[in-house]
């Protein structure tokens, strides 16, 4: 009898040990992140998926909701403190915080500016004062293209009001193809590649080769930093391996998108390859997820000489490597 | 309390609760500590106002609104008159169109918004017809209503006095369906500013829509407020240009 009790009461202590593991290990529980994008499913969002499918997000208790949504929604929720993170540009930073949105750029994706302004080779454009008098197709007046095509305008010497910006969506390509806009701006991985592969002549300026921008990576909000640092170190972690495994293998990069891209299977394999190997020379870096502190001041100085922010902003509070590993 | 004491009285009641909104929204701002981005303050809508109206594009900007509304009232007042009148004389072509045009209204103007930019371009003449559309079916509506409501006593007067076709229009249908076709037009007016808008915010480089959505997409929660309220402006304005023109040719009802 006296063993018996005992080994219920060892059963019932084993039993108590159980159920505490799997209810108040906070750190085992998986953390919902929905993760504004800024742009419609794409090759290029490849590290995403791969850091989903291999488990390194899971292992960091960390489960995604991809949102393509707007990248200035994405900003704007991040700063009121609704989403953790979003995928955004780092001068949507400084424009963020000049109005007063407490967001903070934890981890460097693209270590270049990504945006090129793609002309009719009958147009003579090869510097960014020929750009003058000409009308422009975009996608918006907002994110990286509008500020790019502002940053190459600026270094230029063009004032904004010589050029017509001609709002056309996410359709630089078919706007181009179709002849309605005969100059337009675009990602330097994206739309000069497609538009190269569908036999159309075209000339290329990259923004990267006239300004120093910091681009796309994750944002975050002071707040997320002060209440939960480790999100944003786990957020890190696990998207620094997946982008460093991505380009180490972009084979396999290219079968795990397939999943995420409905249309992708559709696609010439060749042209989609070709966007993320040239994405991957964007991505690749000494240390993934450092952001560089001198281009962070090139640009606070860049966009107050644009007008776009009235006063530099204080860079100890918009960026921080703190978080990279 | 006299009759014209009490609607002074009124007239200043309104005033002074729009006034006192302004206090009451500075003490929102104060005790939630919102950041401007979210919630601004009064003051900081202001200088938004200001800044915006010595840079010139506040003014250039309403300007693009308002010559959008004006036209897309005249078009669309214009058509919805002279369709009204056909269809109140003629019960025929009433029941051939009415299944048209109430269907027509059942299409939200936001969905076929983005049809009529990619066939009529991103310029003015999108935002014009988006107007007229959206004024089209309450005149349209008032306008039948106020013709055939004529009492048919009046036309047998007109008619004993040989009135031609023009004279009975002119003397007698117009004035008997005014007061209702200005009240359709009240509504229309209105509406009218929700119809550039609608465009401006599908594609527009220009107009109170497009200086609202620039806001947006930098983060200037300031200059949305600035934009909306003077859109607000702008409905009041023509709101009550129609109330002039009510008092102006509806004298004889007083």
């Amino acid at each position: 009898m006296k063993k018996v009790v005992l080994l219920m009461l060892g059963l019932a202590i084993s039993l108590m040990g159980c159920g505490s593991l799997g209810s108040t290990n906070e750190a085992g529980e998986l953390r919902h992140i929905k993760l504004p994008m800024g742009y419609i499913p794409n090759i290029q969002y490849a590290p995403f998926y791969v850091t989903v499918e291999k488990g390194y997000f899971a292992e960091e208790n960390i489960e995604i909701e991809f949102d393509y949504s707007f990248e200035t929604d994405g900003v704007a929720l991040t700063g009121a403190g609704e989403l953790p993170f979003a995928v955004a540009s780092g001068e949507q930073v400084l424009l963020a915080r000049a109005q007063g949105l407490p967001v903070v750029y934890a981890f460097a994706w693209y270590q270049q500016f990504p945006i090129s302004v793609i002309s009719a080779p009958e147009l003579n454009i090869s510097e960014p004062a020929d750009l003058r008098g000409k009308k422009i197709g975009l996608p918006g007046l907002f994110g990286a293209n509008y500020i790019g095509l502002e940053a190459l305008l600026f270094e230029g010497g063009v004032d904004p009001s010589e050029v017509e910006m001609d709002a056309i969506g996410f359709n630089q390509v078919e706007a181009y193809a179709s002849g309605n806009s005969d100059i337009v701006v675009g990602y330097t991985a994206n739309e000069p590649i497609v538009l190269a592969s569908q036999n159309f002549d075209l000339n290329e300026m990259r923004v990267a080769d006239y300004a120093q921008l910091i681009a796309n990576g994750i944002i975050t909000s002071e707040m997320t930093i002060e209440n939960d640092p480790e999100l944003v170190r786990s957020m890190a972690r696990a998207l620094a391996r997946g982008i460093e495994d991505t380009i180490a293998n972009p084979d396999e990069a290219y079968t795990i998108t397939l999943k995420y891209v409905e249309n992708l299977k559709d696609q010439d394999k060749t042209v989609q390859m070709q966007v993320l190997n040239t994405s991957i020379e964007f991505w690749k870096a000494e240390r993934t997820g450092y952001s560089d502190p001198q281009a962070w001041e090139n640009m606070n100085d860049l966009l107050v000489k644009m007008g776009l922010i009235d006063a530099p902003v204080d860079l100890s509070k918009a960026f921080t490597n703190e978080f990279v590993p | 309390m006299k009759p014209k004491t009490l609607h002074t009285l009124s007239r200043w009641l309104g005033l002074l609760s729009v006034l006192l909104a302004i206090p009451l929204w500075t003490l929102i701002v104060r005790v939630s500590n919102l950041p401007k981005f979210i919630l601004p303050s009064p003051i900081d809508v202001w200088l938004r106002f200001l800044k915006a109206l010595t840079d010139g594009s506040l003014l250039y900007h309403t300007g693009v609104t308002l010559l959008e509304i004006v036209l897309g009232l005249l078009v669309g007042v214009g058509f919805a008159t002279i369709a009204g009148y056909a269809l109140a004389k003629s019960r025929t072509l009433e029941t051939v169109f009415s299944p048209y045009l109430v269907a027509s209204q059942a299409i939200p103007v936001v969905a076929i918004a983005p049809l009529l930019v990619i066939w009529l371009g991103d310029g003015i003449a999108s935002k014009i017809v988006i107007c007229a559309l959206i004024v089209f079916f309450p005149v349209l509506v008032n306008t039948i209503v106020g013709v055939r409501a004529v009492s048919a006593s009046l036309y047998d007067l007109m008619n004993s006095l040989r009135a031609t076709r023009w004279q009975i229009i002119w003397k007698l249908e117009l004035p008997a369906a005014l007061p209702v076709l200005l009240g359709g037009l009240r509504v229309g007016a209105t509406l009218s500013v929700i119809g550039a808008i609608v465009g401006e915010l599908v594609d527009a480089e220009q107009g109170l829509g497009f200086l609202l959505q620039l806001g947006d997409f930098q983060y200037d929660t300031s200059m949305v407020f600035v934009a909306v309220f003077m859109l607000v402006f702008l409905a009041l304005g023509l709101y009550s240009v129609v109330t002039l023109l009510e008092r102006r040719f509806l004298k004889w009802q007083q």
